[in-house]
């Protein structure tokens, strides 16, 4: 499956074409907030007006590749909350006016599968529209579905891509839970934080997947994902799935790890490292971004960028290398139960 | 409530609850057709400025085509008001 286009809304500036030439966004709160564009000519000011956050980015940065590929056969998003915050809103609506009428906008906004279906509506997409909503793993599953449309010949063409929003509700549902930090601190000294918890972040990443290589930015070779494991299951899991398609670890040019300065689940970035190759190079996302459940869509975002222009920024850096980005894993988990791998290949 | 306090509250909660943040109280005549082309609302508004008059007056419209002669513009939504209830 070939990665044709794509387009990111994120904390850092990667709406515009050149970033990261554009320079690494430094933040100093508990929270990395979106930067997102200018949506006048993009969406109606009267439903502009209704979407919360996430549906916004969703639409944001979906809508301009549906609308620009009239091939796009259907749409496969993954997101662990959607739209919270009109999720709490409808729920909390509930109970203070006793199940009496309740307003429609944050009913239409509240759940999961908004965006899926607002895409499908603006972009007149009447094929395949499904919505993973599997935590940690969610957009794992969206790319895994999007891979065996494809390969089954089902599909030729799709839309896939994530979403998450910070809100007001998971901001103190994950603070309560130390999910996140107590304390604020620089996304430059995130990683080498000595404390639980991380920061939170949020965007919409979408692409547009094809059978055919042709002017492709890259190729998804394959994906895994494995729930509960031990470190050994873990290591299993990895090389199960090099092993289907006939790769060694040395193969690896690079991965991309997510670390997200939490020291009572880092360790399992690291104890992973320990079996990759002298030469691979090893980097981070997570303190560009914050982390969120579907966090590892930015990061497969960045490997496209970072194919594309050959280097790597030296906030990412965590072991160097000289090899160029043939073959890149991306390996990220939630909470320290979720893991996904994703499998990318340059095609330059 | 006088009336003109009523009518600049009910703007300020049209606002709020259609979302409309990039207008001002008075930005909206007294006269003005809500579902004109000036504000440009849609039947999913009609049904929060059902929502509104249920929640903030406790005034409910039962019948739809009630709520057609209702909801035509601030002056007719303030009339109904004082109307039915002791403003």
């Amino acid at each position: 499956m070939y990665i044709k286009k794509v387009v990111c809304i994120s904390p850092q500036d990667t709406i515009k074409d050149n970033f990261p030439q554009t320079g690494i966004i430094e933040f100093d709160a508990l929270q990395c907030p979106a930067i997102e564009p200018d949506y006048a000519g993009l969406i109606p000011r009267g439903l502009l007006r209704r979407m919360g956050k996430a549906i916004r980015m969703g639409v944001g940065a979906g809508l301009p590749l549906l609308t620009g590929n009239k091939d796009i056969e259907g749409i496969i998003i993954g997101t662990a909350n959607g739209g919270l915050e009109d999720c709490i809103k409808f729920l909390n609506q509930i109970v203070k006016y006793n199940e009496g009428t309740l307003t429609p906008t944050n009913f239409v906004q509240s759940t999961p599968n908004s965006l899926g279906g607002t895409l499908a509506l603006m972009g007149q997409n009447s094929g395949y529209n499904v919505t993973h909503v599997n935590k940690g793993l969610s957009f794992e599953s969206a790319l895994m579905d999007a891979q065996m449309l494809i390969e089954a010949g089902d599909a030729k063409t799709l839309l896939v891509g994530c979403i998450e929003e910070i809100s007001t509700y998971n901001t103190n549902i994950y603070t309560m839970d130390g999910f996140l930090k107590k304390e604020a601190l620089l996304s430059s000294e995130l990683l080498n934080s000595e404390t639980k918890g991380t920061i939170n972040g949020e965007g919409a990443t979408m692409f547009v997947v094809d059978q055919n290589g042709e002017n492709a930015l890259a190729r998804i070779i394959d994906t895994g994902q494995i729930t509960h494991p031990n470190h050994e299951d873990l290591l299993e899991c990895l090389n199960a799935l090099l092993r289907r398609n006939q790769l060694e670890m040395s193969d690896l040019d690079a991965v991309l790890l997510g670390y997200n300065g939490d020291q009572s689940t880092d360790h399992w970035y690291k104890q992973l490292s320990h079996s990759f190759d002298e030469g691979t190079g090893l980097y981070s996302y997570k303190n560009l971004v914050g982390d969120f459940p579907t966090v590892s869509g930015f990061a497969l975002f960045l490997v496209l960028k970072l194919i594309e222009l050959g280097e790597i920024p030296k906030e990412m850096i965590l072991k160097g290398s000289n090899r160029s980005l043939g073959k890149v894993l991306i390996y990220n988990h939630h909470r320290g139960v979720q893991h996904g791998f994703i499998l990318v290949e340059s095609l330059a | 409530m006088e009336v003109a306090a009523l009518k600049l509250k009910l703007k300020e909660q049209i606002i709020e609850y259609l979302n409309l943040m990039d207008l001002k109280p008075e930005d909206i005549t007294d006269e003005e057709p809500l579902f004109g082309p000036n504000l440009g609302l849609d039947s999913i508004d009609s049904i929060e400025l059902i929502v509104l008059l249920e929640r903030e007056y406790g005034l409910k419209i039962k019948n739809p085509a009630d709520g057609r002669k209702i909801l035509v513009d601030v002056n007719h939504i303030a009339d109904y008001i004082i109307e039915n209830t002791k403003v």
